[in-house]
């Protein structure tokens, strides 16, 4: 949903990865509830860098969410290494869930 | 690109063998409670400052209420203010010396002995809450977020340290009869700065943020939450400059409707916060926290009732006795049920499969529990309460023992559902 990155391809396999990740309270994958704001690789260093919100900044579940993110990125992409960054100056929104998202939602 | 920036990260969770023990003491607390419930309905038919009712009220009010509270507190506030607990050591003595306290305190009530269990259980709760104050202080202190849930949760401390050291005056007035009144005068003091100084600051302040959260809701309104912080505070306030100063007359309404109108508008913040929401599914651990901001007003309404008969001058010992069972076994019970399963289920889950996120499937937190047995509890627990209502106001032992045991199956069916979460080894592959 809306990820910015500099590689549609590898972006395109690392959203179909993460959308293993399941925030736990909600039951949501990470990708449909648009935490994952941006996905870079650079070639050369072998570096994946993310940059990814929680829906909450104070959400007791971050850093599983987060430390499952850096796994599943390190086992679809084998030898490279993710950088991963959190922000809230750009925080989550209610309209960053896609359409499949608010659908299982409204269940 | 960026730097890898290891401050941006997430908030830091108090580690579980802080929390855990206070959740399983608070589980045992409630068992202990609705036996002794068992073993003493006859009490329920007399006057309420009777030693079983004092026992079993302190049971449920520091055993159940307290403990849990604190135990969920030590891992909510760092989460609600951004910033680690400022010592697991002291929120370990703090626990150790709850635990040692409580039952002693207990037990010096039961046989009603003011003598060395009562003030020993005393300074143990004593030190327990200063340890806690300490710690939440200095938690509060270094973090750079203050926010309107960081001062209902600290003001909620300090005031049941005030209760705390209140009640331990009281055990002391029996022996040494330093105060100008007997105990017995001051328990409405004692009685409210720790249902309303306490309870329910700390349930309104956490559960303004967890509610939302949980729900997730669109809603925010931290104005409506500071205006319902001093209502209460100001109310309390009012309420003991009232007791000491001008202990009889109408003004004591003032409080009443202070705190009355408080809870009216976290109902309505909780309503906004249901309506705004964008998960439609509300599971049946929210449907009973938002069933208890409901029966927030039922003690109200009795007391409303009890204050008009104050100033009447002609003092319901029935009434204050069925005011203080819902209380314990109504409103706090009911928030404590519902959040248990919100909350255990989480810390046990990131202590199970922290590491384990992302290598594979995981389950979900709430299937760390059974559902079906929750729904039961609440329904048997539901019944006896009722049951045990009747019995009290009809004054019929029969009624109250039936009651009692009722209480107690439902107790079982939570302890069993707790010890199901804090015992859930991790599923193989």
């Amino acid at each position: 949903m809306n990820v910015i990155t500099n590689n549609n391809i590898k972006c395109t396999i690392a959203q179909a990865a993460l959308e293993s990740v399941i925030d736990p309270e909600i039951g949501l994958n990470v990708v449909d509830l648009g935490l994952i704001y941006q996905l870079d690789f650079d070639e050369t260093e072998k570096i994946i860098f993310v940059t990814m919100t929680l829906t909450t900044q104070f959400c007791p579940m971050g850093e599983s969410i987060t430390a499952a993110v850096k796994r599943v990125l390190e086992k679809t992409f084998e030898g490279e290494n993710v950088l991963l960054k959190l922000i809230f100056d750009r925080p989550w929104n209610y309209d960053r869930i896609s359409e499949e998202g608010k659908q299982f939602l409204n269940k | 690109m960026f730097a890898a920036d290891n401050t941006n990260t997430t908030v830091k969770n108090t580690t579980h063998k802080v929390v855990l023990p206070f959740y399983l003491y608070a589980a045992l607390s409630l068992l202990a409670a609705t036996i002794l419930l068992l073993f003493s309905a006859n009490a329920f038919t007399q006057h309420y400052f009777h030693p079983h009712i004092l026992a079993i009220t302190h049971i449920m009010a520091l055993g159940w209420g307290t403990m849990m509270i604190l135990g969920a507190s030590h891992q909510l506030v760092p989460v609600l203010i951004e910033s680690s607990l400022y010592s697991p050591r002291l929120a370990l003595a703090s626990f150790i010396l709850a635990a040692v306290g409580i039952p002693l305190l207990a037990y010096g009530f039961y046989v009603f002995d003011m003598g060395w269990p009562a003030k020993w259980g005393g300074r143990f709760v004593l030190l327990a809450i200063i340890c806690y104050v300490i710690n939440l202080s200095k938690t509060t202190s270094k973090s750079k977020l203050k926010n309107v849930h960081a001062f209902f949760i600290l003001t909620a401390s300090l005031w049941l340290l005030l209760t705390v050291a209140v009640g331990l005056a009281l055990v002391y007035n029996f022996t040494f009869n330093f105060l100008p009144e007997e105990s017995l005068s001051y328990l409405p003091l004692h009685a409210h700065t720790g249902v309303i100084g306490w309870f329910l600051l700390l349930v309104i302040g956490v559960g303004s943020r967890l509610i939302p959260m949980f729900l997730i809701s669109k809603y925010k309104n931290e104005k409506l939450l500071w205006l319902i912080y001093s209502l209460i505070n100001a109310g309390l306030l009012f309420f003991l400059i009232l007791f000491i100063f001008f202990p009889a007359g109408y003004l004591f309404i003032i409080p009443v409707i202070a705190i009355l109108f408080s809870i009216a508008l976290f109902g309505y913040y909780c309503y906004k916060s249901f309506t705004l929401r964008i998960r439609k599914q509300v599971d049946e651990q929210m449907k009973t926290s938002l069933l208890s901001v409901l029966m927030m007003l039922v003690p109200l309404v009795f007391l409303i009732s009890i204050t008009g008969w104050l100033f009447a001058e002609k003092m319901n010992e029935k009434m204050t006795l069925l005011y203080g069972f819902i209380i314990f076994f109504g409103w706090i019970t009911a928030i404590i049920f519902g959040m248990t399963f919100k909350t255990l289920p989480f810390i046990v889950w990131n202590k199970v499969y922290h590491d384990k996120a992302g290598l594979g499937k995981t389950p979900n937190p709430k299937n760390l529990f059974n559902n079906n047995v929750f729904v039961n509890m609440i329904l048997i627990y539901l019944a006896g309460f009722c049951l045990f209502i009747t019995g009290a106001s009809l004054a019929n032992t029969s009624i109250l023992t039936v009651a009692a045991a009722v209480l107690i199956f439902a107790a079982v069916l939570y302890n069993w559902n707790v010890i199901k979460v804090l015992s859930h080894k991790p599923q193989k592959p």
